[in-house]
């Protein structure tokens, strides 16, 4: 049943406990903030002792981690305060240590924490998805508007992590001090936060402080909000992010979600009316059929194609153009 | 779930399972203290309401952004008969309460 609501929690409320999965050897330790039942998917926060040393290996799940204090060694490179990266299942990362210890956020999305020791990736890792960065000191804060309606002008964001077929993103947001915004949000995707640093408050739940955390179910009220000396935190989306803005505090998750299928219907008639009368109900959704069409694949030559009439084809074409010069 | 770009097949150790079991465990408890943490707060967010509809019927309710619209009184909401405030809910719209 994928992962309960966790809001608020705050992992200075608790102790760390000894990792004793196979594969992270010894001076690791971790607060569990949430859990997905089926899957084992999790985030945590983890404490890497000084010394603490994992050997180059891979990942059944797709990770993603940042540096919340400390500095960790990958392979040759320091990664700092603030370092983020995402490496996609059967990515092997180089080996990765901490001479001084470190806190880091680490996140496994598609299934519990596991490290298989290997310098190659798993056969099926798509390795080109791996990406990094020095969230604090080589991204600039932009608006927070990316999607309309949007938070108030005091929310910024870095994005991290973008998922083009899902939308799902990954981001830095920070509340400027005294930032407010008076409305009651829900969204059709899951969200996440850890507060890295600071204070936020939110209408039903009170503080999120340093520390503080959340995994959120869709269509679930949040807001109004505010933040009174500022915030700095890594929030999750897990698909497309939409604001639906309201007043009212009694609504429930199922009459927001009802609502938001209200203005799907306002939104898209057609569309919506050919997936309700047809009953295209399948849970993986209908077809796409970019995602399934048949290709040519590698071994294509464009250039020595056939056209449709046996003959090959040339890129010559006539057109209707304007002349302002003389050919030779 | 829908972050991942890629699921790899593999099968879960018995120490990968009891690690599991234990973890669900422990959360099932955090999860039951946040209700009841929450419910606790009930009196005091009758307040937050009061004074997030004093906000939006005078400063206004943010609409879109910065622009903000003010309600009118007449328009606010009111708690429906038999319905206690709830904050918690634990999968969503597909809460089994």
């Amino acid at each position: 049943m994928a992962r309960p609501h966790i809001e608020p929690f705050c992992d200075r409320d608790v102790s760390f406990k000894n990792m004793t999965l196979p594969g992270f050897g010894r001076g690791m330790r971790y607060k569990m903030l949430s859990l997905d039942a089926d899957t084992g998917a999790c985030t945590m926060t983890v404490q890497l002792d000084g010394g603490y040393h994992q050997p180059p290996g891979f990942s059944w799940s797709e990770l993603e981690l940042i540096v919340v204090e400390g500095e960790v060694h990958l392979g040759e490179r320091v990664l700092r305060k603030g370092h983020y990266l995402y490496a996609p299942a059967g990515y092997a990362l180089p080996a990765l240590s901490a001479p001084q210890g470190a806190l880091v956020l680490l996140m496994y999305n598609t299934g519990e924490p596991s490290h298989v020791e290997s310098d190659q990736h798993h056969a099926e890792a798509q390795a080109q998805l791996y990406h990094d960065v020095d969230a604090y000191m080589d991204l600039a804060w932009a608006p927070g508007n990316v999607t309309r309606p949007s938070v108030a002008s005091g929310c910024l964001i870095k994005l991290l992590n973008y998922n083009p077929i899902s939308h799902a993103m990954t981001f830095l947001y920070c509340m400027t001090p005294a930032f407010y915004q008076d409305n009651i949000s829900y969204h059709d995707c899951a969200e996440e936060s850890y507060h890295l640093w600071g204070t936020s408050w939110m209408m039903q739940f009170g503080d999120v402080p340093t520390g503080g955390y959340f995994w959120r179910p869709a269509y679930i009220n949040h807001g109004a909000f505010a933040s009174q000396y500022g915030c700095i935190a890594l929030g999750r989306v897990d698909s497309k992010l939409f604001n639906h803005f309201h007043y009212n505090p009694w609504s429930t998750p199922v009459e927001n979600q009802q609502r938001s299928a209200a203005r799907v219907y306002q939104r898209d008639p057609l569309l919506y009316r050919w997936m309700v009368s047809h009953s295209h109900n399948h849970p993986h959704g209908p077809e796409d059929f970019e995602q399934t069409q048949a290709v040519r694949g590698e071994g294509y030559d464009h250039d020595q194609a056939s056209v449709s009439d046996g003959k090959e084809h040339s890129h010559w074409h006539r057109h209707e153009h304007v002349h302002d010069h003389e050919h030779d | 779930m829908t972050f991942k770009n890629l699921f790899i097949e593999h099968s879960r150790s018995d120490e990968e399972e009891a690690w599991l079991q234990e973890e669900i465990e422990e959360q099932e408890a955090r999860f039951l203290a946040i209700e009841q943490a929450m419910e606790d707060l009930t009196p005091r967010r009758a307040r937050w309401y009061q004074e997030f509809f004093d906000r939006i019927t005078t400063i206004g309710f943010n609409v879109d952004g910065d622009d903000k619209r003010v309600i009118p009184r007449a328009g606010l909401p009111v708690q429906p008969e038999g319905r206690r405030d709830r904050v918690v809910w634990k999968y969503g719209a597909d809460s089994e309460d």
